[in-house]
């Protein structure tokens, strides 16, 4: 019978390295699938995942065995995800979405209609490009992943209230962002 | 009547109306249907990422990389005891030293308790060359180290793809670390006549100090331009044959040893 995340957790807990060793093999993959959704970039979700497992393995003490360990972890991994995005915008970079330009898959085969895909893939993306991290985090949970706002809300420390207008506000900038081609849909 | 506004419309777009919007009214506003199809028809157009699949042996290289940062949270936790050791250690040999020069100038050896005559007395005590051979092996155990943390931390750096934003805040921590116990090691080394440990050890210096004061995140052109100051000094070829040159000098020190009845 598997090992649980919860009896692993306290091998950890008791030393044994090796025990963490199983959750990073175990969770990893997940982790990397969360952080790509946000950080739309592998390099990045790479690098969230490491930083995921580190945040991890310090705040294992205070983990509360009552609760599941992979939600716990997806959590840090979302929060992580936000710092970075956080972090690359102050220092004015901007969210490299050269890698995903996949938000539209047309299978239109007209030229009008690729062209027109492919330009409004370019627009979706410099649209969540232009979301803050808490926007862009609150919208792809809700949207991608389907996440209920009360949820949404725990995650990101925000109250009830406070996640609506997140996710209100990051709607809005896609919309005014998509105008000029969704008008044509519309 | 009230239309529903934008906000209430992305809460029925959600299906989480029971936060806000009134149901009944959409059910019979035809204006409001309308709205809510056209923000739905933007939305839909927004559909999730193709996320590709790491390959196989993804978790393996998480956990090689992982295994180091673990080892540095662990050497960050205990470095202040580490070097306060390292610290007590070298004062240790500093007096012992002190008090054995002392003891070679006192004219005669303290034998009369033993009731041997002094021509007859066995030594008891390790020869000064011994002692200097006990300190320069503890010197060179714990510099042995140093240099594989310092190689390791420096292949980290070498191996980073260099990218806007990338997070060097572990290696930045550890050359803070490393560049303490770096300046203590080099003094020591020096004064111990270690010549080729020292003049490693400042030549390492200088890169544990850009890396200790960098800031969290690099970009690309700073990351490059990092590593190819540690590939211009060759540094981790250099830290490799001193290395080993240093585990020699720890063997060939600790085999006399073996042979000494009082050690």
């Amino acid at each position: 019978m598997e090992t649980t995340d919860i009896d692993l957790v306290e091998s950890v807990r008791g030393g044994n390295d090796d025990a963490f060793r199983i959750l990073v093999e175990r969770h990893s993959r997940s982790i990397y699938r969360s952080a790509y959704r946000i950080t739309a970039n592998g390099a990045d979700a790479d690098d969230v995942v490491q930083e995921t497992f580190l945040r991890a393995y310090r705040a294992l003490p205070s983990f509360d065995s009552r609760a599941a360990f992979n939600t716990w972890l997806h959590r840090i991994a979302i929060n992580c995800s936000l710092d970075l995005i956080d972090s690359r915008k102050r220092r004015e970079g901007r969210i490299d979405v050269s890698e995903d330009l996949s938000f539209l898959a047309s299978h239109d085969a007209s030229p009008d209609r690729i062209a027109h895909g492919t330009e409004m893939r370019r627009a979706i993306a410099t649209a969540l490009d232009a979301l803050t991290g808490n926007e862009r985090t609150a919208f792809v949970l809700r949207h991608f992943e389907g996440m209920p706002l009360e949820e949404i809300g725990q995650i990101l420390g925000t109250r009830l209230n406070a996640t609506k207008n997140t996710v209100f506000r990051a709607v809005r900038k896609l919309r005014q962002h998509l105008q000029p081609f969704t008008g044509s849909l519309v | 009547m009230t239309h529903l506004n934008q906000d209430e419309l992305v809460l029925f777009y959600y299906d989480e109306s029971d936060l806000g919007g009134d149901r009944s009214h959409l059910d019979k506003c035809a204006e409001c249907q309308a709205e809510l199809t056209r923000l739905a028809r933007v939305l839909d157009q927004v559909r999730p990422v193709d996320i590709p699949e790491p390959d196989e042996g993804y978790e393996g290289r998480v956990w090689d990389r992982l295994q180091w940062r673990l080892r540095g949270e662990k050497k960050r936790q205990s470095s202040f005891a580490r070097i306060a050791a390292v610290a007590a250690i070298v004062i240790i040999a500093f007096i012992s030293g002190l008090m054995w020069n002392r003891r070679e100038t006192t004219p005669a050896i303290q034998t009369a308790s033993t009731g041997t005559q002094p021509g007859n007395a066995t030594p008891v005590k390790n020869t000064p060359a011994q002692q200097q051979q006990s300190r320069d092996r503890i010197l060179l155990v714990v510099v042995g180290d140093h240099f594989d943390d310092s190689e390791r931390m420096l292949l980290e750096i070498t191996n980073l793809t260099p990218k806007e934003d990338t997070d060097i805040t572990v290696e930045r921590e550890r050359a803070e670390e490393l560049l303490a116990s770096n300046r203590l090691y080099r003094r020591t080394a020096l004064d111990r006549g270690e010549e080729q440990v020292a003049t490693l050890l400042d030549e390492l210096e200088p890169v544990l100090l850009e890396i200790a004061h960098a800031p969290d995140t690099m970009s690309a052109n700073e990351v490059r331009s990092i590593q190819k100051r540690v590939e211009t000094k060759a540094l981790v070829f250099k830290l490799r044959v001193v290395r080993a040159d240093v585990k020699a000098d720890v063997r060939a020190t600790a085999t006399p040893h073996l042979n000494q009845p009082n050690v």
